[in-house]
């Protein structure tokens, strides 16, 4: 393995998140790309603190830790320079992190200060049968997962609807009325829209899981909304009111 | 890195370079399988769920079906840790990694498509803010003093900016990634203060007892973040303080400076403890060793200190009137307890079962301790570190008798137990090495499989009574007044109708179901005491005026309030009544903002309805 391995390709990371966050890639891209880059900064500060002294399960302790570290701090770093954190800030710091990382540490190991890269797998492989329950064991582990959002998902809830008259802009000349239906299925309603007591409008309207209808009525005192499922027209379904004291059908 | 298990008479075996027992006497339960177990267990737990999911949240079948997937994970990785047989470095690591990942993939599991958890909304809410305004430090209603310890939303937003994840992908990997890293860091500290890979191993299989590893310790919350660099911080002053390899302490000294750093900005509580235990170890070190050792510690102290309060005072100065209610509290507590407080704890609405496991939890555990304490004795009392430990496990005791003679103890407790297990769990682990090297030793197995017992029993006592309660154990239905189960789609749309229709950072009265959805989809302000505003029959010109002091806008009034009881106990987050209530409120005391002047009824969801109060 090449001495410089790991220096090529934490800088090629950090140039490719760049790249593919500035090219639009698609998630399953950018999600590789951008855990690798998170990571990278842990490694080369480790490299440069450690090089290869310290033992596999602190080495990857310290690495780890070092690489949360990065956007603690230098997030907190960014603030106080007034950048707004966001992707762009973010990656800067990160690729930034990583290829001065990258600079230094080759400039170290030119100067004989830094040990070279150097790649040595466990000897020994481990036995097949162990291999495939390892495997399995992740693959079950997946499937676990994969049932608990199925079960979520297809988890019962009881439909509702929604109806909303509200006026949080006391200057404003219009109240905000709207009907969102999450009932499961497509539902026919009839809104009737009352001013001091008076039927000032009715809409007959159908709508679909999911969609919401909104108007923007005149706001007087004494508006009240009445909604009903159709064909159902005895009892309101739902009802809000400002400014009066209207119970159901008054 | 050679570590010899010096100590422990475990098969009185020693180690070669390769960390692996010299002995011939192989396991017929291999590491591969133990995983596999595990996996099969989150499969058999995550069915349990799905089981809740579908109706069968209160069937005894489906209960009985989440225990026996714990049991697959829980059982064999203590069979194989405590047991007679050769077991490598490597296998122990992996046992413990396999018991770490396999828990936080139940918690995964009981929530895998958002955040239900109210600390999780809370700092959920917090990285929302990050990403929409690019600023930190910007307000959260819930938890007011968590944008003024930035870190665990700085890493999650991020990870999410940069990889395209959402929220909650991200939050996940991050808190699954500390919380392992927390685990590893323990175990390594373990490894270096007793010398020996497995009594570290059984040390970490020990910690995994305490009531907040499989749940609050690995959610989305800051202290979860900041456990690992508290524990990164020890191991480098340890490595500072040993002189070994001078070669390594600009490194080492680099890695507790950023540690501390990370820290201080992460946690409140984890910073003043991370000084507090450094400065107890620099003490220690002083006395036991002298100046020369301790100078790393003291020094560590001293800079964990001075940035924790600079942070305290020019970034966090809201974190003492955060801190204060629960600084009282503790010390009521401790109060009450000195006093004999005995008469001051209310009635426990466990079931059996779980306060028998509590309470032989701690019978094994007060046993435990003393003979780990023995063996401290004899075989560490030179080394300062194990000393303090030993000292410091002491603390389980007091946190023990707090939890069971004080009223609201097990929440004390349950907080304090992330720190107090640490050195009791150490001790703990000597206390089994010993006892199980014995047994070995003599060629008689009467005590291993006793250790075994106890030790199981401590874990599932861990599992029972730890979090989710026993009463939201599957996930199902909507329950009032409860807690993740209190999340649903009308509480999350109804929450995300009022940020869009009225704006963020209203002040509203709800009920506890819906705080945390309020607060964190929403966006909105909840108050806490507004129990009166529900359970007074009319609304009279007095509790206006009430409602009008504290400055409430809205009222959110869920139906269902007069439907059932309270899971949890109280309806309320600040109730005068919790754990009172005989009857579900009265639909009328519901109902009677309608018949109000001067209360526009201004949402109708069907359970929940939220009216508007006149403007002063």
């Amino acid at each position: 393995m090449h001495r410089q391995a790991d220096l090529a390709i934490t800088a090629a990371v950090a140039v490719l998140a760049c790249t593919a966050a500035a090219l639009g890639a698609p998630v399953a891209v950018t999600a590789v790309l951008g855990i690798a880059v998170l990571v990278a900064p842990g490694y080369l500060l480790g490299q440069l603190l450690f090089g290869s002294r310290i033992a596999d399960l602190e080495r990857v302790a310290v690495v780890t830790g070092l690489a949360l570290c990065v956007p603690i701090l230098g997030g907190l770093l960014l603030y106080a320079f007034g950048l707004p954190l966001h992707r762009a800030a973010w990656l800067s710091l990160l690729a930034g992190a990583t290829l001065i990382g990258d600079l230094a540490l080759f400039l170290r190991r030119r100067g004989g200060q830094a040990t070279p890269f150097s790649w040595h797998p466990a000897a020994g492989r481990p036995p097949g049968p162990h291999v495939v329950a390892f495997g399995a064991a992740v693959v079950i582990a997946i499937c676990a997962v994969g049932l608990a959002c199925v079960g979520a998902a297809v988890q019962h809830y009881p439909g509702f609807t929604q109806l909303w008259l509200a006026h949080p802009n006391q200057n404003a000349d219009t109240a905000d009325l709207g009907i969102g239906n999450y009932e499961g299925k497509t539902m026919r309603y009839r809104l009737v829209l009352k001013r001091n007591g008076h039927t000032a409008a009715t809409w007959n309207l159908t709508l679909a899981n999911g969609q919401t209808w909104q108007r923007s009525p005149a706001y007087s005192g004494g508006i009240a909304a009445y909604l009903y499922t159709l064909p159902d027209l005895a009892q309101p379904y739902r009802y809000v009111a400002i400014d009066a004291n209207g119970a159901p059908g008054s | 890195m050679t570590v010899a298990d010096t100590s422990l008479g475990w098969h009185q075996a020693t180690t070669d370079t390769r960390g692996r027992h010299a002995t011939s006497e192989v396991s017929r339960l291999p590491v591969s399988v133990v995983a596999a177990s595990a996996a099969i267990g989150v499969l058999v737990v995550a069915a349990a769920y799905t089981a809740g999911r579908l109706g069968y949240a209160s069937s005894a079948w489906a209960d009985r079906t989440y225990w026996l997937g714990q049991a697959f994970i829980v059982v064999p990785t203590a069979v194989r840790l405590l047991g007679r047989r050769a077991l490598t470095s490597g296998e122990t690591v992996t046992l413990i990694t396999v018991l770490t990942v396999a828990e936080y993939l139940v918690i995964v599991c009981y929530s895998p498509t958002g955040f239900t958890f109210v600390d999780e909304l809370e700092h959920w809410r917090g990285t929302v803010d990050i990403l929409q305004t690019g600023k930190l430090f910007t307000v959260n209603y819930m938890l007011p003093i968590s944008p003024d310890y930035p870190g665990l939303e700085e890493v999650t937003s991020a990870l999410a900016s940069i990889t395209g994840l959402s929220i909650f992908t991200a939050g996940l990997m991050v808190a699954g990634v500390a919380h392992l890293l927390f685990v590893w860091v323990l175990y390594v500290l373990f490894r270096e203060f007793s010398g020996s890979y497995r009594v570290a191993g059984v040390a970490v299989l020990c910690y995994a007892t305490n009531v907040h590893f499989a749940s609050f310790d690995s959610m989305f919350v800051y202290q979860t973040l900041a456990l690992p660099f508290f524990g990164l911080t020890l191991l480098a002053t340890w490595r500072l303080s040993a002189l070994e390899a001078p070669g390594q302490r600009v490194g080492w000294l680099t890695v507790a400076v950023l540690a501390i750093a990370a820290t201080v900005v992460t946690h409140h509580v984890t910073s003043y403890l991370l000084a507090a235990t450094l400065l107890v170890i620099s003490l220690a070190e002083l006395v036991m060793r002298g100046w020369r050792t301790a100078a790393w510690a003291a020094m560590l102290a001293l800079l964990s200190a001075v940035a924790a309060a600079g942070w305290l005072v020019f970034a966090a100065p809201e974190t003492w009137a955060y801190l204060q209610p629960f600084a009282d509290g503790t010390m009521d507590s401790l109060r009450a307890f000195f006093a004999g407080g005995h008469s001051s704890v209310p009635p426990s609405a466990d079931p059996l079962g779980n306060r028998v496991l509590a309470a032989g939890a701690v019978l094994i555990m007060a046993v435990l301790l003393p003979v780990g304490w023995w063996q401290v004795w004899r075989t560490y009392r030179k080394q300062p570190w194990i000393v303090v430990m030993a000292i410091a496990s002491v603390s389980w005791y007091l946190i023990v008798a707090i939890r069971f003679t004080v009223a609201d103890g097990s929440e004390l407790a349950g907080r304090a137990s992330t720190f107090t297990y640490v050195p009791a769990a150490l001790i703990a682990a000597l206390a089994i090495g010993h006892l199980v090297g014995a047994t070995a030793h003599r060629r008689v197995r009467n005590m291993a499989v006793p250790v075994l017992v106890g030790v199981l029993l401590l874990m599932f006592d861990g599992l029972a009574n730890g979090w989710p309660p026993f009463w939201e154990r599957l996930p199902g239905p909507y329950q009032v007044a409860g807690s993740e189960r209190s999340v649903g789609p009308e509480e999350i749309a109804t929450a995300r109708w009022t940020l869009s229709a009225l704006g963020p950072g209203n002040r509203f009265a709800t009920d506890l179901g819906s705080f945390s959805v309020l607060g964190s989809y929403g966006y909105q302000n909840p108050l806490q005491d507004v129990a009166y505003l529900y359970t007074s029959p009319a609304f009279t010109p007095s509790v206006a005026a009430q409602a009008q002091a504290q400055g409430l806008r809205y009222i959110w009034v869920d139906q269902r309030l007069s439907q059932s009881l309270p899971a949890s106990g109280q309806y309320f987050t600040d109730d005068p009544n919790a754990g009172k209530y005989t009857r579900p409120l009265p639909e009328a005391d519901l109902g009677k903002f309608n018949q109000s002047a001067g209360l526009a009824r201004v949402y109708d969801s069907g359970n929940i309805v939220i009216y508007e109060l006149a403007e002063p």
